[in-house]
């Protein structure tokens, strides 16, 4: 039987946790929470997963709630949103005692930025806020920042920004129960597809290894799996804007979480779905194109458009996994090394990592 | 914070979008002290019930536009009280009443009305309607004067002079700058390289410091240390556009020194017509009902400044502003759709831009040079060039003597005035839409801005696109109609450079008594008020 068995809980955020996100290459795990302060923990012993250390706290950084965090690809920055409206970027000085140090502050939210994210050269930084606008930043030297777009599309607070895994595409996800998908054409940025489906917000997204497929966590207690069908695809799905793929709902997890999903990852390394909500669980599915008419028993989630068939097996439920308090944030170790590490955070102020085990 | 609503542009995404609610709280005078209950009766109104039973209507609660404007929330409750206050209804009330005065005979009651017209609703006009921008002219002079307007004026007449004060201006900071080291002048010496200026800079101090110290700017929300002074500030800021007045008002206040305190060409027209025209006509300023016609809502919100107003007479200097849009509507309420055969008439002399044409009879449009937003970039480097450097002959739009630049994207350019050295004498910028604004307010914040002037204006493509022009057919990208419409702009309009307008020396003798007199500087030249950040009321935030 596949299992989820917990390794650590760090404790030391004085209030809510709401996001934890790994550093790209090594066991270093970045917190934020309601207490307006980041902590970078770390593994003490590359042999027990178990010990870890509470290495820097970021603090004096935000006048209010940290929201989220992300690491630059090369690891070497840190960004965090905050509902202060700003957007911080850390940077470690490696040479001298290892401080993280604010080099830089980006301004023009009209409120709450509530999701950053890098893209996968780092070349570019999106942010998205209360405001309902999504921000595109170039990085430039000397950590300096240029506003590259202001994207002005969604009608509703806008939750949570995801770049492609590959590509110079960003989608973001929005209380006006829609995702986003954004595309840059020379001159400015554009949306180039909308995705309706959600009932309710879109809590948070996140892409498969692939980028062909996302994954979305909405208020309306589903997960929805959506695919890219590009022009001229062998299902014929019509792409109706010229040149331009479309998104399509492959597949709706439902009757699982019984309350909001906040939080979604989808592993970079074995491709397991973890989710968690206000229902207090952290779960993990197994999301794979369908063998035609050879579905087993123990498929919870597929569509019927003939050729887009897709199922979705729930591998593991891990009830009151932060005790009674919502999880508010789940992450995937994102490389091979410790690919079966998933990091969690909660309403109880504490952070947990939890060791996927297969069989 | 954002930009007024009114300023929505379809198919752009370069906006930001008001706040829902309105977070002003609203103060309402409270009939006693004591504890009662509120009635509503049948027809909705409202009734304060106190414990003897004595029941008192209450007023409703109102929120003005200068609540609003004096408001760091949403400016969205602004466009109701817009369209009540300055529209073409109210300008067809005064026409009514100039009627009924005429009527019963009582003079004091009648308005000389003047109507003044934006050259970019012109070409807005032209390119819609397939006219030529001087037939426009003609007919919506026909048009306003059929209605009972009595006077049709340009507004690239009063550009003309915001322009010389711009120039002006600009040349007096620059020097200005040079002296109290906020700039360091150019190395006008042939081996500029050469030359090490190490300035007031302690090299040693600077090379001691301990790497990990170095604060950069920027990084933690600080303001400049030094304050900033408005006569020496660098780079200075265009005023024309009341969009990013208002956002720099109410989101940047530190930018606001930087800010050029010439008047728009809208509100020095105001200052001519109330103070100059009346006086010729014998008028005093709140006799005369002023109308300017704009490519954009946000000018609106300029007109009535309190900057704007005076307290003696009870007038503003522009009494109603309405759109290109809204003079569509007024086609249409008076049963002229088709602009095609609407009567022709020559244009008014006085405050207009145009001259006759080589046989006597056609009238010909005449107006500076520069992009459609106005010249002030193309004017300021051709005028400064000349006065600090001694460099004839610069002509932005023909990229003589200058390099132009267009950098990131088609709303930012960069044009660079250079010795054949490579030194940099002169660096403009033209910075157009909200994400250009961002990146602009973000380098100067960091002192990292290498501008000396830059022309700002809220939106992509500038006024040419502002949204208050006409909408164009839904089969034209907006890309391709913001191109024909930039066309119309200038098609037909011989250029003519601000100082060769000949009524200008005029002006400055008869009406201000000279150039740089304390009544220039009250007619020609305003000032900026940095809005300070209320504290939300915590029930209207929205989560």
């Amino acid at each position: 039987m596949p299992r989820l068995e917990q390794l650590a809980e760090l404790t030391g955020h004085e209030d809510r946790v709401w996001c934890a996100q790994w550093h790209p290459t090594k066991p270093i795990l970045a917190t934020c929470s309601g207490d307006k302060t980041v902590r970078i923990w770390q593994s003490t012993n590359p042999q027990d997963p178990t010990k870890w250390q509470c290495t820097n706290v970021l603090e004096g950084g935000h006048k209010r709630t940290i929201r989220s965090v992300a690491w630059s690809p090369d690891g070497r920055q840190l960004a965090t949103g905050s509902f202060d409206a700003t957007t911080g970027i850390w940077e470690r000085d490696e040479d001298e005692n290892g401080d993280f140090e604010c080099v830089a502050t980006l301004e023009g939210h009209e409120n709450e930025t509530k999701s950053i994210a890098w893209s996968k050269s780092g070349a570019l930084l999106a942010t998205c806020s209360r405001d309902k606008s999504v921000w595109i930043w170039e990085v430039e030297e000397d950590n300096d920042f240029e506003c590259l777009s202001v994207l002005q599309e969604h009608t509703q607070d806008v939750k949570m920004v995801a770049w492609h895994p590959n590509e110079e595409l960003l989608a973001s996800a929005s209380y006006d129960d829609t995702i986003k998908i954004w595309r840059d054409d020379d001159d400015d940025w554009y949306c180039a597809d909308t995705l309706h489906g959600h009932d309710s917000t879109v809590w948070a997204i996140d892409f498969d290894p692939s980028g062909e497929r996302l994954v979305s966590a909405s208020a309306d207690q589903t997960l929805k799996i959506w695919r890219r069908y590009h022009p001229g695809n062998p299902e014929g799905i019509i792409t109706p804007r010229r040149g331009e793929p479309v998104w399509k709902c492959v597949a709706t997890v439902a009757g699982q979480h019984d309350r909001c999903i906040y939080s979604v990852s989808w592993s970079k390394v074995h491709g397991v779905v973890a989710s968690a909500g206000a229902d207090n669980t952290i779960r993990l599915f197994e999301a794979t194109p369908s063998t035609a008419g050879a579905a087993s028993s123990d498929v919870i989630a597929s569509t019927n458009e003939p050729g887009t068939l897709f199922d979705v097996h729930l591998l593991i439920s891990v009830q009151s996994a932060h005790g009674t308090n919502d999880i508010n944030s789940v992450a995937w170790y994102p490389n091979e090394e410790h690919g079966d590490w998933l990091a969690s955070g909660g309403d109880d102020g504490s952070v947990r990592i939890w060791r996927f085990l297969k069989d | 914070m954002a930009f007024s609503g009114a300023l929505t542009l379809s198919d752009l995404n370069d906006f930001i979008s008001p706040s829902q609610a309105c977070i002003k709280p609203v103060e309402v005078a409270k009939t006693s002290e004591t504890q009662g209950s509120i009635k509503v009766d049948t027809s909705g109104s409202y009734y304060e019930v106190s414990q003897d039973g004595l029941e008192t209507k209450l007023e409703t609660a109102t929120i003005s536009l200068n609540d609003c404007l004096a408001c760091s929330g949403c400016i969205t409750s602004a466009e109701s009280v817009l369209v009540t206050l300055q529209s073409q209804e109210e300008m067809y009330n005064i026409l009514k009443q100039n009627k009924i005065a005429i009527e019963t005979n009582d003079p004091s009651t009648h308005r000389t009305v003047v109507v003044s017209i934006s050259p970019q609703t012109r070409a807005s006009f032209a390119a819609k309607y397939n006219q030529t921008p001087i037939q426009v002219a003609r007919k919506l002079t026909w048009f306003f004067k059929n209605l009972g307007v009595h006077s049709i004026f340009d507004t690239s007449f009063s550009r003309d002079l915001a322009l010389l004060e711009t120039g002006r201006e600009f040349v007096d900071r620059y020097k200005k700058a040079i002296v109290k080291g906020v700039i360091k002048p150019p190395n006008m010496s042939a081996d500029a390289s050469a030359t090490a200026d190490s300035g007031d800079m302690d090299v040693d101090s600077a090379a001691k410091a301990p790497r990990k110290r170095i604060i950069r700017r920027g990084a933690a929300n600080d303001e400049p240390a030094v304050a900033v002074e408005t006569e020496s500030a660098m780079p200075m800021l265009a005023s024309a556009c009341p969009g990013w007045i208002c956002y720099a008002e109410k989101t940047h206040g530190y930018m606001l020194p930087y800010i050029s305190e010439t008047k728009s060409p809208q509100q020095i027209m105001g200052s001519m017509v109330k103070n100059h025209y009346g006086s010729q006509l014998g008028l005093k300023p709140d006799q005369i009902y002023h109308v300017c016609v704009m490519p954009c809502y946000d000018k609106k919100l300029e007109a009535s400044r309190s900057d704007f107003y005076s307290d003696l007479y009870q007038t503003r200097d522009v009494d109603c502003v309405i759109t290109s849009t809204e003079v569509e509507k007024m086609f249409g309420e008076q049963g002229m759709t088709d602009m095609a055969v609407f009567g022709e008439m020559d244009l008014d002399l006085g405050y207009n831009s145009v001259v006759k044409d080589a046989t006597g009879h056609d009238q010909v449009l005449v107006g500076a040079a520069g992009n459609a937003s106005g010249g002030f970039l193309e004017y300021v480097m051709q005028y400064a060039a000349k006065e600090l450097f001694g460099v004839h002959g610069v002509d932005v739009d023909q990229g003589h003597g200058v390099q132009v630049k267009t950098v990131r994207n088609s709303d930012f350019r960069e044009v660079t005035l250079e010795l054949p050295t490579g030194e940099v004498l002169l660096k403009f910028a033209a910075a157009y839409g909200f994400r250009n604004i961002q990146n602009l307010v973000r380098k100067v914040k960091t002192g990292k801005s290498p501008y000396h002037f830059v022309e700002v204006m809220a939106c992509p493509s500038g006024c040419i696109n502002g949204g208050g022009q006409l909408k164009q057919d839904s089969s034209i990208p907006l890309k391709d109609w913001i191109v024909q419409v930039d066309h119309q702009y200038r098609n037909g309009v011989v250029a003519r450079k601000p100082e060769e307008n000949p009524v200008l020396a005029q002006l400055y003798q008869e009406w201000l008594g000279g150039v740089d007199t304390p009544k220039a500087r009250q007619q020609l030249r305003t000032c900026y008020h940095a809005v300070e950040q209320n504290l939300v009321n915590p029930l209207a935030v929205k989560w």
